[in-house]
């Protein structure tokens, strides 16, 4: 027994000889990568380090916007155009910017239709030495329009077609005035793609260029080690003379936030992403990190209203008890305390808002800020026939128009759960606001892909399943029509056909948007004041306050701009090393 | 034996294609969609989106997408303008011909990203039980020969809090020690590197590996550890009160050759089974090591494709799994039935 034991202590051993291989071969597995290494020269290359918690799904936003593509995108690729951090356009590939002025946008008031015409810079090239032309334009078009391996892009459907005048010039047509078209095949998400680099027969959403992309941005990927980091190298070929400063950017994955922050503290990381509230709050005081904040906002925390009863998506037919009476949402908006909210859970940094039209350049709206005010909110809901007779702090309906004679204020308020802290307890805060004044709100949270999923996969919102739900949104960009459409339109309202979820119908509203299609800035900006109005009176939506933008970096970076219009790389050509 | 494993093959491709089904109907049943979270999807025009459900084979019924899944759809024309025709071949060639899909996320093979995953956490965990068990191995012994002795009632102390103890919470704690607290004498860096598996820019160095690996092999072992040490002392201490070791003992052998020659062998057989039932853990990853020392591995592949619904990643992931348990269950059995001769399979 002794010996034949003995023998199989061979078994041990391979196991350990097989260990040791792996250990070997994973060793071997990323030597390349080590050695291809610049080597040391007498100028020390400047170095930085961008921190974020996953891959980027690969380099084209327009198919993802997870945020992390755009930052890696911004850094090697360029568009037609980009957005500024006050939401201004300005040309990249672009030679200037189409106007009606300058012959650039010609529209067929007939037809409504309309053609714009781009010159291009003739200075841009690939980081292979190709320029840059009207022909890599079209391509990336079909590739984005291609019904088999394309991706939807706003405005994308509108576009009748991409026409080229010469190799700088081309002409889009558009099967309708589109306010937006400036941006079409520029901004956070898209850019153009080489045509004599990318296969098209690959697809715009798989194609390996959008792993391995060939620059005409201030950067060149030099590797990407999946999971851990990748490597940029300065573009010797980029057209601003003299930039970028930096010679190398590393992106580097650290899943976990609290790692992240330590490692910012400790300087090995230059750069973190989108900083949170509670980040900016916890790295105030570190002497060498900054932080930069978007000077406009997008992302509005609010309360969506469900005009129609909970599992109904007709409101005309099914009412919602409490809240399809104006004065009740009136009394909820004026129980709500958002400076505390903001000061509290915030840290301050949340900026209290109250109508879609808070953004430039369609900030001019004159809508006064609604006042918080419990005595208000209290009086508007005896008004609404909600009284608390029975004295156990919740209001019964007695001559309510919508509940039946007796029935509590009792509602689910719905947040969802990814977002993290500052959201729950933003929702346990309105929970007992609402309470002070006679409305019991019952909290729960579901996730992000349940609540708006679509109806056929039981998605809470498209099937009308809430009262009142609590989270962020925003519009991309600078135009701010189509965002509006989806959420106050007639026709979003219906399932699967927008986020009109609460069901507010207003033939008004529509008739608006219908004119806000224009290019006619003046009258735009009347016709958005006069929906602001409408949309103050009804309320169909609570906006709350707006959340930060901001991103946290080391001290020794200068040129590091907050962008809430495109991601913090979109100047990075601009940034440097302060020796 | 042969016949043995030759029926328990054949009934582990029946389980395993049970499994698939319940998997498959668990990923895609739960509440909620993987479009939810994809893109600009809140800003599509409803028929953009149902061009991207047929583009994903998402429109279709479950069953069907189960038999695209294991089969694929290249031997069939698939409906590409949404008129309910059939307009030209699909792609996908189904996981029995080796292809998992493309990721719902970064539109490439799920099999490209498993290749360089797989291989980082075969490493760390390869690394990690090696360790537990160099340590574990002679703790076990030495608890069990002296049997509450001071040294054994420490170690069974100590084995009860390395159990009990969170992995995330001893790695942030050895992180905030070795990390932040801690610096090299030499140079003022930190002590050690907080998390990656080499540090970028630098030619290969077998110093620069260990140094990654300290703590995260840290922070997984001490679990293991405590788990392997525990059961290699029970198995001791069963192996002491047999009569062959008495045998042993009357026939004059030294008491270390009575240990470990006849003992420690005879005791290790339990523990080798286990160690091919964990063998699993090789290839799932731990999901909270990997994400606070940023090893990028499966189990935080598994955890990310959960979150964001990625369902040809979940079922890569959880078919791999599962045959990696099947197979390490058969190996457990036949392992015991070779080690030990009295244990016969018919």
């Amino acid at each position: 027994m002794t010996k034949r034991l003995f023998s199989k202590q061979s078994f041990l051993g391979i196991i350990l000889v097989l260990s040791v291989a792996v250990l070997a071969g994973c060793g071997t597995a990323q030597t390349p990568a080590a050695t291809e290494a610049p080597q040391p020269t007498v100028e020390q290359p400047s170095v930085i380090t961008i921190a974020i918690p996953e891959d980027p799904p690969s380099f084209n936003a327009a198919i993802s916007d997870s945020g992390y593509d755009a930052l890696v995108m911004n850094l090697v690729l360029l568009g037609m155009t980009a957005i500024d951090p006050e939401g201004n356009v300005f040309p990249v590939l672009a030679a200037e910017l189409p106007t009606e002025e300058n012959g650039g946008v010609v529209v067929d008031n007939d037809a409504w239709t309309m053609d714009v015409t781009w010159k291009m810079r003739q200075d841009i090239t690939w980081a292979d030495g190709t320029p840059v032309t009207a022909d890599d334009v079209l391509f990336t078009y079909q590739a984005i329009i291609d019904p088999n391996t394309g991706f939807w892009i706003p405005g994308i459907d509108l576009v009748t077609g991409v026409d080229k005048i010469d190799d700088y010039q081309f002409v889009i047509h558009f099967s309708s005035v589109y306010p937006a078209h400036l941006t079409i095949f520029g901004n956070r998400q898209v850019v153009i793609w080489p045509k004599h680099y990318c296969k098209a027969e690959q697809g715009f959403q798989s194609w390996d260029c959008g792993r391995e992309p060939l620059s005409s941005g201030p950067f060149i990927l030099e590797e990407w080690v999946t999971g851990d980091h990748l490597t940029f190298v300065r573009n010797p070929k980029y057209y601003e003379a003299g930039k970028p400063a930096i010679d190398q950017v590393i992106v580097k994955i650290v899943p976990d936030a609290t790692v992240r922050e330590t490692m910012i503290r400790m300087g090995d990381v230059d750069m973190l992403m989108w900083a949170t509230e509670q980040v900016a709050a916890n790295l105030k005081n570190v002497p060498d990190v900054q932080l930069s904040i978007s000077p406009t906002n997008r992302f509005v925390m609010r309360l969506f209203i469900n005009l129609a009863a909970k599992g109904s998506t007709d409101p005309e037919a099914d009412p919602h008890p409490f809240f399809a009476d104006v004065r009740v949402r009136q009394a909820i908006r004026a129980a709500v305390d958002v400076d505390a909210i903001a000061s509290t859970v915030w840290h301050g940094y949340a900026i209290p808002v109250w109508t879609e039209f808070f953004r430039p350049p369609y900030d001019t709206c004159d809508i006064p800020r609604p006042k918080f005010d419990p005595q208000a909110a209290m009086a508007l809901l005896e008004e609404a026939g909600w009284v608390d007779q029975d004295g156990n702090g919740i209001r019964e309906c007695h001559g309510c128009a919508n509940a039946q004679e007796g029935d509590e204020f009792r509602f689910e308020l719905l947040t969802y759960a990814e977002y993290g802290e500052p959201l729950i307890l933003t929702q346990q805060l309105i929970g007992e606001m609402l309470k002070n004044v006679g409305i019991q709100a019952d909290l729960s949270q579901s996730q992000g892909s349940v609540m708006w999923a679509d109806s056929a996969s039981n998605g809470i919102e498209q099937n009308g399943n809430f009262d009142i739900d609590l989270y962020d949104d925003g519009y991309a960009g600078t135009d701010p029509t189509d965002f509006i459409w989806q959420y106050y339109n007639s026709g979003s309202a219906e399932p699967d056909m927008g986020w009109n979820i609460g069901r507010w119908k207003n033939e008004q509203m529509d008739e608006l948007l219908n004119q806000a299609y224009i290019l006619d800035e003046q009258e735009r900006q009347n016709i958005f004041c006069q929906m602001a109005e409408l949309l103050d009176e009804e309320l169909p939506q609570i906006l709350l306050f707006s959340t930060l933008n901001a991103d946290a970096y080391s001290s020794r970076l200068s040129g590091v701009q907050a962008n809430v219009n495109s991601v913090v790389s979109w100047n990075a050509a601009d940034w440097t090393l302060i020796k | 034996m042969a016949q043995y494993i030759v029926r328990r093959l054949a009934q582990a491709v029946v389980l395993l294609f049970l499994l698939s089904i319940l998997f498959f109907a668990l990923v895609n049943l739960a509440p909620g969609g993987p479009l939810a979270g994809y893109g600009q999807i809140r800003r599509m025009p409803p028929e953009q989106v149902a061009a991207l459900k047929r583009q994903l084979g998402l429109d279709k019924p479950l069953p069907f997408q189960y038999l695209v899944w294991l089969v694929g759809n290249d031997w069939m024309k698939v409906d590409v303008d949404g008129d309910g025709l059939g307009d030209s071949l699909g792609t996908r060639q189904g996981i029995l011909r080796g292809d998992f899909g493309n990721s719902f996320r970064s539109r490439k093979p799920v099999v490209d990203e498993l290749n360089i995953r797989l291989p980082n956490t075969l490493y760390l965990m390869a690394v990690t039980m090696l360790v537990a068990l160099g340590i574990a191995i002679p703790i076990g012994v030495i608890s069990a020969i002296k049997q509450y002795s001071p040294f054994d009632i420490a170690v069974t102390t100590f084995a009860f809090a390395g159990q009990a103890l969170p992995e995330f919470w001893l790695g942030l704690i050895l992180i905030l020690i070795f990390y932040v607290w801690l610096k090299n004498p030499l140079t003022g860096d930190p002590l050690l590197p907080v998390g990656g598996i080499y540090t970028i820019g630098t030619p290969f160095s077998i110093a620069d590996r260990i140094a990654h690996l300290i703590l995260p092999v840290a922070a997984g072992s001490l679990g293991w550890l405590a788990w392997y040490s525990r059961f290699l002392r029970s198995s001791m201490l069963d192996v002491m009160n047999q009569d062959y070791l008495r045998t042993a003992r009357a026939k004059g052998l030294s008491q270390r050759a009575v240990m470990f020659k006849h003992g420690l062998r005879n005791a290790l057989i339990p523990l080798v089974t286990l160690l091919a039932l964990d063998l699993p853990y090789l290839f799932s990853g731990a999901v909270f090591i990997e994400m606070l020392f940023s090893w990028p591995g499966m189990g935080l592949f598994y955890y990310q494709a959960a979150l964001q619904r990625d369902y040809p990643v979940l079922m890569a992931i959880l078919i791999i799994g599962g045959i990696s348990i099947v197979l390490s269950n058969l190996l457990a059995d036949v392992l015991y039935a070779y080690l030990d001769p009295r244990i016969r399979y018919s």
